[in-house]
């Protein structure tokens, strides 16, 4: 009986000591798995023999063998994981838009820089064809630039788009690995009830994986599975459940991919601000945050240089003196670039039927020294209901409502946006349409083909000059003067003759209106109705009087006239070194044509290369230090979880010399019973 | 804290990596001199850099632009020197055409010789720029601006402007735009006659015939421009509306030599031509004597006094007849005054009568040329004075550029000693890593057991 005990409890000790060996083992051969985590044989005594001399030690067991996890700690490393994929996906993308824009030989400031270059070299000789040629390839060559970055901004568009796909689709590919998973740890813990370490270990591993894509939060079910949350508690995995997310185009906006959420009631189009984290989160907020407002910038910058452009190209005379003013048939071509108009896009979930919407950009507004545009870099939504229309503007959420359309238009004109709506019918309630003002324009600026093909359409001159009689006899001199918008309004009938007498200047032509120094109009009923004259006071026809100050055809008279001195407006006719037109369209490269006067093209390019600069910035400064927090809690993990081969070394010896006391302990047995044999064999 | 062997080798390699990376970045900058190698580096000064480059190509492109304009307005004086020294010949011609003892045949000459004078001058006024538009015929550049129009059997060939009074600017600078032309309007043809308020000339004793005495008047002198201004424009009732010229015309009361100013004025046509009216008393001369333009009535209206603040003084001796006109200025182009003279020396002098005459048509010739050598004199000046402003802007702008550069290269330029210390700095750290890294990692009980 003793010594079998004493074999007996060796045997458990050997037992037990190889358990150890196995799992340190186990454990070295596993030091460089991903997401392994140690595991360490937990021996217990067994219970002892119970005698009159009390109770016997009969050894020991293996109870179980645990592996060293702290879910705290994982999960800690699955959030700044999560974070730091997001991060890092944003990063490696708006470096792209960083480096495209920013680049001193690529970006878009040499080319602007050169084309207005050459519009100078037009007001220097403006009768020099090779000048003028010259003018519309840098034009051509500006809108190559603009196009070629809005290709690859679009090209960024669509690779985002995949990579959203191919995200979700990595994600459906986890869930479903989590949810068999669940499945073989239910059915392998079950019969034991000890924990299947090694399939935990995948499962937590699976779970890191999906907390790279997107981030979740997991919450443990008695059985041992696992459910799987993303967003605001949106089901992933159930148990051994799996719901599919999907990509697909997204309602409001067919362009891009929307991800949504297969429910048995259908798919659920998820809100992008709900899916955060992961690289899935950095795809999403890359593209609402920098690349799509990147590109309306773009395209107002695009549009607004189209659109004043041409306001002001529409003013000039072009070098075979044609102008407004000239009598059908010609060829006066007012406008440099073309440049398509915003674009329109009814939600997919409008009533079969909704009418169409659609908006046009507003001709730059009548003029206060230099004309400008109001569009900003927002895309806007237009929403109906049972009590009107609303329209938002989805940058700062400021909205405009009323009645119908013609109200919205009116509330427009007062603060303008650059753009009016009209509908092809009356709108029906519960309709929604996206309407992005600019993004269009980006790529479809152009400079107009009948130019191109003819530079001598540039319009360089001015149409109009006021002339001194030649046989004047005071010292008054005129300005040659300047036009403004509706200026043909204003020179209906030429050539005006105006006469000086006794202190006033007459003979305007009848039905005129005229304003001295930007003042009131006055209207001239008759031939001899007169204006006061003031030395070096501006005299404006007035052609278009809704702007303030009037415009129309401005001039100067200065010195003293004579009575009888005659003063002469006319058409331009042959003024061909004339460049008035040309140094005003090579003052919009200095005036602030943009955001309602308050930016020139360069000042706007460079606010976005800053906040392009600032936002890359900022996401490397915090990608940096989510790797450090990454790298921290990874630590933190690793220094509970993780193998330490050192340890292992001292663990097999330790093992290895329970191993060899046991078969001591075991030797000892046997010798005393070899000992008993050899008694009772004598 | 517990250490696992991955820590290690993670540890080391992520100190590793971050330094390489460092060092790399580093070397991109030294390599290429740039302190931002994309925007992100320093948003702010990239955004700077790009508003400071477009300042910086806008000042060149101004610099340009004055460039052009200082060639052209070169290229103009020039031709105004040229055209100064062709007119100064004609002067020198005309004052010894002045002399009375020449013959006609000498004069002819030297009208010839002016002809083939007006024949430059025309040239000189039609000069083309190298892009081949004229130099002063305003916005028409491509109109040859002084033509002959075509002659008529009544009058010789007059030179017409064609051009316009447009002004070529040209932006020098942000705010300022500079004319690169002169009119030719304002150059050749709108030039005062006169002594630039009024001209004045003998207009003969009766039909047909020239002043009779001795007298010759001189080309005035405006004592107050004010009164002048005035009575021009509504001081003086002039009984007509065209051709409004006052009169002085001699008579001999008593034997007493004695002139009367007369008003002369017409009304517009085809109205009738009325008879001129005495504007003032019959007062008495003596030779050289200052004649105040002063009316004192003008029956049979109410008596009105009027002082034009001008006077003339007439030499000689008029005769009883003799008439002076005294008229407002009107505008006489050099192509006239030239072609006027070159009429005048081609008529042959006859008697004393018409000597004394064509003493007096010579004197205003002189003038009126003196007048137009004065006008390009100024022209000359205001195109001096935009070439001064061309070099004045000029160090402007280079005083500018050179701000624009050192600004730009404060933003954009990498302080090579920080970095270089910095790259030397990462350097000793890589090395470091890796050095402690191999140590590290050679560190294993294994080996013991």
């Amino acid at each position: 009986m003793a010594t079998s005990g004493l074999i007996g409890t060796g045997i458990t000790g050997l037992l037990a000591a190889q358990i150890g060996l196995q799992t340190t083992e186990h454990n070295i051969t596993n030091a460089n798995t991903v997401g392994f985590s140690r595991q360490r044989s937990s021996q217990a005594s067994n219970l002892g023999l119970s005698t009159g001399a009390g109770f016997i030690g009969m050894g020991t067991h293996v109870s179980t063998v645990e592996r060293l996890y702290s879910r705290f700690l994982t999960e800690q490393v699955n959030r700044s994981q999560s974070g730091a994929s997001q991060l890092d996906t944003y990063h490696q993308q708006i470096s792209q838009i960083d480096n495209l824009l920013g680049d001193p030989s690529s970006g878009l400031s040499p080319e602007l820089q050169r084309f207005f270059t050459s519009v100078q070299q037009v007001a220097d000789n403006p009768a020099d064809l090779p000048s003028r040629q010259a003018l519309i390839a840098s034009a051509q060559s500006l809108s190559t630039r603009y196009i070629a970055i809005g290709d690859q901004l679009a090209q960024m568009s669509r690779a985002v788009d995949g990579e959203i796909a191919s995200t979700v689709s990595g994600i459906n590919a986890y869930a479903e690995q989590i949810a068999s998973l669940n499945q073989r740890i239910i059915v392998a813990q079950a019969p034991s009830g000890q924990p299947a370490n090694d399939l935990l270990d995948t499962r937590d591993q699976l779970v890191a994986d999906l907390n790279k894509l997107v981030q979740t939060r997991t919450t443990t079910n008695t059985d041992g599975s696992y459910n799987v949350f993303i967003g605001n508690g949106q089901q992933l995995v159930v148990g051994v459940q799996v719901m599919t997310m999907t990509a697909q185009p997204s309602s409001s906006d067919p362009s891009r991919l929307a991800v949504g959420l297969k429910t048995i009631t259908g798919t659920q189009e998820m809100p992008e601000s709900l899916l955060d984290g992961g690289a899935l989160g950095g795809l999403l907020t890359f593209r609402s945050g920098s690349l799509l407002p990147v590109s309306n910038d773009l395209g107002r910058s695009a549009a607004s240089l189209a659109l004043t452009f041409n306001a002001q190209s529409a003013l000039g005379q072009d070098l075979l003196g044609q102008s407004q003013l000239s009598a059908a048939p010609n060829t006066f071509t007012p406008n440099l670039f073309s440049v398509a108009g915003p674009q329109v896009i009814a939600s997919l979930k409008n009533p079969a039927g909704s009418p169409d919407v659609s908006a046009a950009l507003i001709d730059p507004p009548p003029y206060n020294g230099n004309f400008y545009t109001d569009l900003t870099g927002s895309d806007y939504q237009l929403t109906t209901n049972a009590g009107g229309v609303t329209l938002s503007r989805l940058t700062d959420n400021k909205q405009w409502t009323g009645a119908d359309l013609a109200a919205i238009n009116a509330q427009l004109a007062s603060e303008p946006q650059g753009f009016t709506l009209s509908a092809s019918a009356a709108l029906v309630a519960g309709t929604s349409y996206l309407i992005q003002p600019t993004r269009n324009a980006l790529q479809t600026l152009q400079v107009n083909p009948a130019v191109a093909v003819d530079p001598r359409l540039i319009t360089a001159a001015g149409p109009l000059a006021a002339s001194a009689n030649a046989s004047n006899l005071g010292s008054a001199k005129v300005s040659t003067g300047n036009v403004g918008p509706g200026y043909p309004a204003a020179a209906a009938a030429l050539p005006i003759t105006l006469t000086f007498q006794n202190g006033q200047l007459r003979n305007f032509p009848v039905g005129a209106q005229v304003s001295i120094d930007g003042g009131t109009p006055v209207s001239i009923a008759a031939l001899t109705d007169t204006v006061a004259y003031t030395s070096g006071a501006t005299i404006t026809l007035v052609g278009s009087a809704t702007a303030t100050p009037p415009v129309g055809f401005t001039f100067t008279i200065t010195g003293t006239p004579n009575t009888g001195d005659t003063f002469v407006i006319a058409r331009n006719t042959g003024g061909t070194a004339d460049s008035r037109n040309a140094l005003a369209l090579a003052r919009l490269q200095t005036q602030d044509t943009l955001s309602g006067q308050s930016a020139t093209f360069q000042e706007e390019y460079a606010r976005l290369v800053n906040v392009t600069g600032n936002k890359a910035r900022e996401v490397a400064v915090s990608s940096e230090a989510q790797q450090a927090l990454l790298a921290q809690s990874q630590s933190t993990r690793d220094s509970f979880s993780g193998v330490n081969l050192d340890e292992e070394a001292a663990n097999l010896i330790r093992y290895q010399q329970a191993y060899q006391a046991s078969a001591k302990a075991l030797q000892v047995g046997s010798t005393l019973f070899d000992t008993i044999l050899q008694v009772v064999a004598r | 804290m517990r250490i696992s062997s991955s820590q290690i080798y993670d540890v080391g390699l992520r100190n590793i990596g971050r330094n390489q990376s460092q060092l790399v970045r580093l070397q991109e900058q030294i390599s290429t001199g740039r302190r931002m190698l994309t925007p992100a580096d320093d948003p702010v000064a990239a955004a700077q850099a790009l508003t400071l480059t477009q300042s910086k190509e806008v000042s060149a492109q101004y610099v340009a632009n004055q460039q052009d304009a200082r060639d052209k307005l070169r290229l103009t004086d020039t031709q105004l020197g040229s055209l100064t020294d062709v007119l100064q010949g004609v002067r020198s011609r005309l004052v010894q055409a002045g002399s009375t003892i020449l013959a006609d045949s000498d004069r002819k000459m030297i009208a010839s010789e002016l002809s083939a004078n007006l024949d430059q001058v025309i040239g000189l006024a039609n000069s083309q720029t190298p892009a081949g538009d004229y130099l002063f015929s305003g916005y028409q550049g491509h109109v040859m601006p002084f033509v002959r129009s075509a002659a008529s059997a009544s009058a010789t060939s007059q030179v017409v402007y064609l051009g316009d009074d447009g002004n070529r600017l040209v932006q020098v600078a942000s705010s300022q735009t500079l004319a690169t032309n002169l009119a030719g309007s304002d150059l050749l043809m709108n030039i005062r006659e006169g002594n630039g308020s009024f001209a004045t000339a003998a207009t003969g004793n009766g039909a047909g015939m020239v002043n009779q005495g001795t007298g010759i008047i001189d080309s005035g002198t405006v004592l107050d421009a004010e009164k002048w201004q005035q009575a021009l424009e509504s001081g003086f009732p002039w009984q007509g509306t065209t051709n409004r010229a006052l009169e002085i015309r001699f008579t001999a009361p008593s034997g007493i030599s004695s002139y009367q100013i007369f008003d002369v004025s017409q009304p517009a046509p085809p109205a009738a031509a009325i008879p001129a009216v005495a504007v003032s008393a019959v007062t008495p001369f003596a030779a050289g004597q200052a004649i105040p333009l002063q009316t004192t009535g003008q029956p049979p209206a109410a008596a009105v006094s009027t002082d034009f603040g001008a006077q003339v003084v007439i030499n000689g001796l008029p005769v009883n007849g003799d008439t002076f006109t005294i008229r407002p200025s009107a505008n006489k182009s050099v192509f006239s005054t030239i072609q006027d003279t070159i009429d005048l020396l081609n008529t042959p002098l006859t008697s004393s009568t018409v000597r004394t005459e064509y003493s007096g048509a010579i004197h205003n010739a002189l003038l009126n040329l003196d007048n137009a050598l004065a006008n390009i004199g100024r022209s000359q000046a205001s195109v001096g004075s935009r070439l001064q402003a061309l070099d004045n802007l000029g160090d402007n702008a280079s005083a500018l550029d050179l701000q624009y550069q050192q600004t730009l290269s404060d933003l954009q330029d990498l302080d090579y000693a920080q970095a270089i210390s910095d790259f030397t700095k990462h350097q000793i750290s890589l090395e470091a890593a890796q050095k402690s890294y191999v140590q590290i990692s050679d560190l294993s009980l294994f080996k013991y057991i």
